[in-house]
C-alpha cells in the first residue's frame, strides 16, 4: 500500500482517493504470515465492527496513513460487491463507471497500473519534494517483508523510482 | 483391472503431490500452502465487474466507527481511486 500512498501524494490534486478496509487477510487465528510477526502486525480476525474499527485505527495511526478511509462493515458488503479481498484497486470515473479494474491481490495487485492510468490522463508526475517529505514522515514505520507478496494495507512506502 | 486401478491411484498420487508442491512454492511453505487452501482460496474471487460496469454503491463505516457514508458520495468531478486492503 506504500505505492498507493506515493501515487496519492503525486496525484491528489487530480483525482480523489478512498481506501476501503476489508476483512483481515492474515489474522493470527487464520493464515498468519511470518512477516506479520516480524512487523508486529498480529490481530485476530475481527468478530465485531468495533474490533474492525480498532484495527483500522491502529493501522492509520501507525503509518500516519494519509488517504481518506472507509471500513467495510461486518456483512462484507464492499468486499462482496467489488470482489476485493485480500486487496484490489479500481478507478471509477466521474460518471460512476469503472474505468480501471485491477487484478486480485497479492499476485495481480499492481499500483503501477493505477499510476499509468493517471499519468495517461494527467501526465506523468515527477515524484517531488512533497513525496519525499511524505516518505520521511513514514520513516518510523517498520520495514516490510513484502517479498512474501501478501501485504495488503500494511506495506510502508517504497520507492517506485 | 487391479493393475489398472493401481496405475490410476499412482498417477493420482503424483498429480496431488505435484499440486501440493506448486502450492508450497507459491505460498512459501507447507504451512502456508495449507493456509492458502484453507483460508485464502475460498474467499478469493475474480468478480463480475468489468471496465465500463456501473460501480457498485456500498455503505462504509467512517474511521470514527460511528458515521456512515456511501462510496458514491465520494464521486465528484474527478476520478476516484479505490484501494481495498487490510492491515495484515
Amino acid at each position: 500500500m506504500g505505492d498507493i500512498v506515493q501515487i496519492y501524494n503525486d496525484y491528489k490534486d487530480h483525482a480523489d482517493f478512498l481506501t476501503v478496509y476489508v476483512r483481515e487477510a492474515h489474522p493470527t487465528d487464520e493464515w498468519q504470515m511470518k512477516s506479520n510477526v516480524k512487523d508486529d502486525v498480529c490481530y485476530a480476525q475481527p468478530k465485531t465492527l468495533e474490533q474492525r474499527v480498532a484495527i483500522a485505527k491502529d493501522f492509520t495511526a501507525r503509518y500516519k496513513f494519509p488517504l481518506p478511509f472507509g471500513i467495510d462493515d461486518m456483512s462484507n458488503a464492499a468486499d462482496n460487491a467489488y470482489a476485493a479481498w485480500p486487496e484490489r484497486l479500481y478507478i471509477i470515473d466521474e460518471t460512476g463507471h469503472i474505468v480501471y479494474r485491477g487484478g486480485l491481490g497479492p499476485f495481480h495487485y499492481k499500483p503501477a497500473e493505477v499510476r499509468q492510468w493517471l499519468a495517461a490522463k494527467y501526465g506523468a508526475v515527477k515524484q517531488g519534494a512533497q513525496t519525499a517529505a511524505a516518505s520521511a514522515s513514514r520513516a518510523s514505520a517498520p520495514a516490510s517483508t513484502s517479498s512474501e507478496g501478501t501485504t495488503p494495507l500494511s506495506v510502508p512506502a517504497k520507492s517506485e523510482k | 483391472m487391479k493393475r489398472l486401478l493401481k496405475w490410476f491411484a499412482g498417477i493420482l498420487a503424483v498429480l496431488l503431490l505435484a499440486a501440493f508442491g506448486v502450492l508450497c512454492y507459491m505460498a512459501g511453505s507447507p504451512k502456508d500452502a495449507y493456509g492458502m487452501v484453507r483460508y485464502a482460496l475460498p474467499h478469493m474471487r475474480r468478480g463480475t465487474l468489468q471496465v465500463g460496469s456501473d460501480a457498485p454503491d456500498v455503505r462504509l463505516v467512517a474511521l470514527d466507527g460511528i458515521d456512515r457514508f456511501h462510496i458514491r458520495e465520494r464521486l465528484g468531478r474527478r476520478p476516484l481511486v479505490l484501494a481495498f486492503g487490510s492491515f495484515t
